[in-house]
């Protein structure tokens, strides 16, 4: 029971099930192309429709499913760990809420123009889910010196109600179009169609996994309680910062992305701790990897099922995580 | 207003079909105090010479510049009771979903005129119908076979030629291509489209709408995109050079696609037939040499709302 | 020599709401010692104890390791030679025995480095001394609470690792709500710690018989006040307890084993007001 053995196994296995997700997920569609025809170099890309698909249409697609499934694993097992509560979501302290609210607003307001080539709707909804970890931050460090993880939860789960009731007075505000739109945004929409989103999306993402990267021991002692964390060596206020804002950046990125895609912050990590048990050294990068996996897995189902029709991601993953959730409870009695 | 309008129009193309119905006989004087909430009907009231008796109309209801003025009631999710009871209407035209609103009417006693969204030859039906039903059977039957005979002007004047596959967009996210909508194989824009003398790529599909994604786009290969219910104040050529990404679309590859703007396009009105030339103009310029701009009987222009960018003043705008 | 151990000098704490707690409080736990923080619900005998480690800092006053002021000492030095145990450990995840254990070391590794070989051999060994080695792959969560109380003393002793007066244990009422044979084994596990492997034990209870079998010193807690300290067979004075607890009690040697016994008789004619 090696860890270090372990932990490279981990790393191994549940890689090469991402990379391999990757790999085939861009050659499954509602449209047949051939492998060869897309990396035919003689014919040239404008007339190339295979490659055209490939590359423009799913790869992007795949990159971004990959992307915004690794964040919310990953995400969702911080909050987890810093909760002390296995049912903690991504989207518990109200980042998703302040990222819906954003991408609403963008919507209704008809917002068109974005900045440097990033469009208005994206970059709202990120502007919304900084504002919402401001605030959630803010109001949990009122009191004390570090986050106190009770008040933390109350303020997200406050600030999630709040923002719940703009999103919906803005939805009345909004005409009927805007209002389908929107709806249609909280389903979840991986279809980018271009890799600028993605290079958005990167670095805020990767700066939160390289705060990822340092958390998991401290995230095991910190999971048993903050005294278990102090006594052994953690400064547990700089923890529980770091943890709470990396997880906080990873989600709102995510969500800009591809939407609110709900069930993966939780399915994922529960799956992954009932292969790998409990040890965060484990759990954080078999999560950030089947997050990856998963959420392909569920862009190709979304494109592929009733074809030409595209089921809305965020469907596909509830339908799953649903039944998933009853599997666990009839499970544990 | 352009956004409202289309909104209402969206809003029977995701669903909201119901059978047509015309309550109660004619009654022995038409209706001199009539509500319409839908902003077709409204303007089809106005172009009837009805206008005078309309004392209420929904909030999205512009056009004509006079329906403005008259008393806003609501409209299709949340109609004024109080306020339409208050008008004391002998007539209001509505929605058949608007149930609640039905039984409401029925209680007070005040007919009413059940509207049914549908295909292209709907609007003219209704128009005749509406016009039994206000007292305005000349007017509307003039309406009605103005704006069909310069439909079958146009279907004349596109007939025995190619018929270009067309993707017809009627939203889209701004400036990129995502949230994508198109018009499927059934629908009052389906069948402007085929009139209009293209081919829908999504014919095959039977729905009003579709998602489209762009691996479908590319699927699909239209060789016109034709675009309508523009709502962003971003310029058309920004707007367009989303396309860029799918050089493999035929018509992106030739350029042709094209932004047809104003509010006028995607409303099932009096006013569809010069949506219907403008929408063959740009598949079959040639057709139309010297572009004739029928006002068609009525109407008060063809919904060419001034845009800043004064290259799209004409409505047309080849990519 | 006299500064080795741990000391609480004129320390006075309240909680962020204002809630005073500990008024000029000064304790000594000499390097070796056995010490019981003893006194009723409230007393503040668990701020006192996580002052002294390193958990809390006073308002007033110092606590000193080994004469340096705790709030001198990197945080890491310090959880390499001082473990607690806290009453009751509540986990939502599913951790095994052995890694619960094993977390014990984590201050001894560096800052990417796994536990190796020596490390899972420490923390099987301290599985071993609480009796606990053969539920080491059992979850934690699945254990009766003695069995978790030992555990969490394993994990403790991994983390100290070594034996000798240097290293530090304090516990946060380890018998409460525990059955009367664990209560037993958990008070000769302490006597053996501190008797075999020289370890410096502080205890905070309100268990009179606990502080009396095991605890060789008392500080007595009334009210956030140090009522008296000293070596144990002077702290268990009738008139002090009398004061601290509103209680008549016998204090008698067993005859079988040899301690001292505290038998509760009735409650005080001047009770106090508590």
């Amino acid at each position: 029971m090696n860890v270090g053995r372990r932990i490279a196994a981990t790393w191994l296995l549940f890689g090469s099930c991402a990379v391999l997700a990757c790999l085939l997920a861009p050659l499954v569609g509602s449209t047949r192309i051939s492998f060869w025809r897309v990396f035919d170099s003689s014919v040239p890309f404008t007339e190339n429709t295979d490659a055209q698909i490939f590359f423009v249409a799913r790869l992007p697609r795949v990159l971004a499913a990959a992307i915004v499934g690794s964040a919310l694993a990953a995400s969702g097992v911080v909050l987890q760990a810093l909760l002390r509560n296995p049912l903690a979501t991504p989207f518990t302290l109200g980042v998703s809420a302040g990222a819906a609210l954003g991408a609403m607003l963008a919507l209704t307001l008809n917002l068109s123009s974005g900045i440097a080539g990033f469009s208005a709707v994206p970059l709202a909804s990120f502007a919304g889910s900084l504002g919402a970890v401001a605030i959630v931050y803010a109001l949990a460090r009122a009191r004390h010196r570090g986050l106190s993880t009770n008040v933390l939860l109350l303020a997200g789960v406050t600030l999630n109600s709040f923002f719940s009731a703009l999103i919906l007075f803005v939805q009345f505000l909004s005409d009927f179009t805007q209002t389908f739109r929107t709806v249609r945004w909280l389903m979840g929409d991986l279809d980018v169609s271009s890799y600028v989103p993605l290079m958005a999306a990167a670095p805020p993402i990767a700066l939160s996994f390289g705060a990822f990267a340092v958390l998991p021991r401290s995230m095991n002692l910190l999971s048993v309680s903050d005294e278990n964390a102090a006594t052994r060596g953690v400064d547990v206020h700089r923890t529980q910062r770091l943890a709470f804002l990396s997880a906080s950046l990873a989600t709102g990125a995510a969500v800009s992305l591809g939407g609110p895609v709900g069930f993966i912050g939780i399915v994922v990590p529960h799956l992954v701790r009932l292969m790998v048990g409990a040890d965060h050294r484990l759990v954080l990068p078999a999560a950030a990897f089947g997050g990856a996996a998963f959420l392909v897995a569920c862009d190709t189902v979304s494109r592929t099922a009733l074809a030409p029709l595209e089921i809305p991601v965020g469907v596909v993953t509830a339908i799953i995580g649903g039944p998933f959730f009853l599997w666990l409870l009839i499970r544990s009695r | 207003m352009a956004a409202h309008t289309k909104s209402l129009i969206l809003a029977a193309l995701l669903g909201f079909v119901v059978p047509l119905c015309v309550e109660s006989p004619l009654a022995q004087t038409p209706p001199q105090r009539i509500i319409s909430i839908i902003p077709s009907t409204t303007e089809m009231l106005f172009a009837m010479g009805a206008g005078p008796r309309v004392v209420g109309v929904g909030n999205f209801d512009r056009y004509p510049p006079e329906a403005g003025t008259r008393t806003k009631v609501g409209g299709l999710v949340d109609p004024d009771v109080e306020r339409i009871l208050s008008l004391r209407p002998d007539l209001v035209v509505m929605y058949g979903t608007q149930t609640d609103l039905r039984t409401q009417m029925n209680r007070a006693g005040i007919p009413i005129f059940l509207y049914r969204h549908a295909g292209l030859a709907d609007i003219t039906t209704t128009i005749r119908q509406l016009g039994v039903r206000v007292g305005s059977v000349k007017e509307s039957t003039v309406l009605a076979d103005r704006i069909e005979a310069d439909i079958a002007d146009v279907k004349r004047r596109v007939a025995g030629r190619p018929r270009p596959r067309t993707l017809l967009v009627f939203g889209r996210d701004a400036e990129t291509l995502r949230g994508i909508y198109a018009s499927g194989g059934i629908g009052f824009l389906h069948d402007m489209l085929e009139a209009a003398g293209g081919v829908n790529v999504f014919a095959d599909i039977k729905r009003e709408s579709i998602q489209t994604t762009s691996e479908l786009a590319v699927a699909r290969a239209p060789e016109v995109i034709v675009e309508i219910g523009i709502d962003t104040a971003s310029t058309s050529a920004r707007n367009l050079r989303a396309w860029d990404a799918l050089p493999s679309i035929p018509a992106v590859r030739t350029k042709r696609i094209y932004e047809l703007r104003g509010d006028g396009m995607m409303n099932p009105g009096p006013r569809i037939s010069a949506s219907v030339r403008r929408m063959a103009e740009v598949l079959h310029r040639d057709a139309f040499t010297g572009s004739d701009p029928r006002t068609g009987g009525g109407l008060q222009g063809l919904g060419r709302t001034a845009t800043s960018d004064p290259r799209t003043s004409t409505g047309v705008r080849p990519r | 020599m006299s500064e080795r151990g741990l000391t609480a000098d004129h320390v006075s704490y309240a909680y962020a709401s204002g809630t005073p707690v500990l008024h000029d409080v000064t304790a000594r736990v000499a390097s070796g010692g056995l010490v019981g923080i003893l006194g009723p619900n409230g007393s503040g005998k668990t701020t006192l104890l996580r002052l002294f480690a390193g958990l809390l800092s006073p308002l007033e006053g110092r606590v000193l390791l080994d004469g340096i002021d705790m709030k001198m000492l990197p945080r890491r030095d310090v959880s390499r030679r001082m473990a607690m145990v806290p009453q009751e450990t509540q986990l939502a995840f599913d951790y095994t025995v052995l890694e619960m254990a094993v977390m014990g070391r984590y201050p001894h590794l560096g800052a990417f480095e796994i536990e190796g070989p020596d490390d899972i051999d420490i923390a099987r060994e301290a599985l071993r001394a609480t009796g606990t080695l053969h539920l080491e792959s059992r979850l934690f969560t699945s254990l009766s609470g003695g069995e978790k109380q030992r555990v969490v003393i394993a994990g403790a002793l991994a983390q100290l690792g070594k034996r000798g007066p240097h290293f530090l244990l304090l516990l946060d009422e380890p018998t409460a709500s525990l059955d009367l044979a664990y209560q037993l084994e958990i008070r000769s596990i302490l006597a053996a710690l501190n008797h075999e492997r020289g370890l410096t034990i502080v205890v905070s209870t309100h268990d009179l018989n606990l502080a009396a079998s095991l605890c060789r010193d008392l500080i007595l807690l009334d009210r956030g006040r140090v009522l008296a300290s000293g070596p144990t067979a002077s702290m268990l004075d009738a008139e002090l307890i009398r004061r601290l607890y509103g209680v008549e009690v016998d204090i008698a040697t067993n005859a079988r084993t040899g301690r001292l016994t505290v038998i509760p008789v009735s409650r005080a004619s001047d009770a106090r007001s508590s």
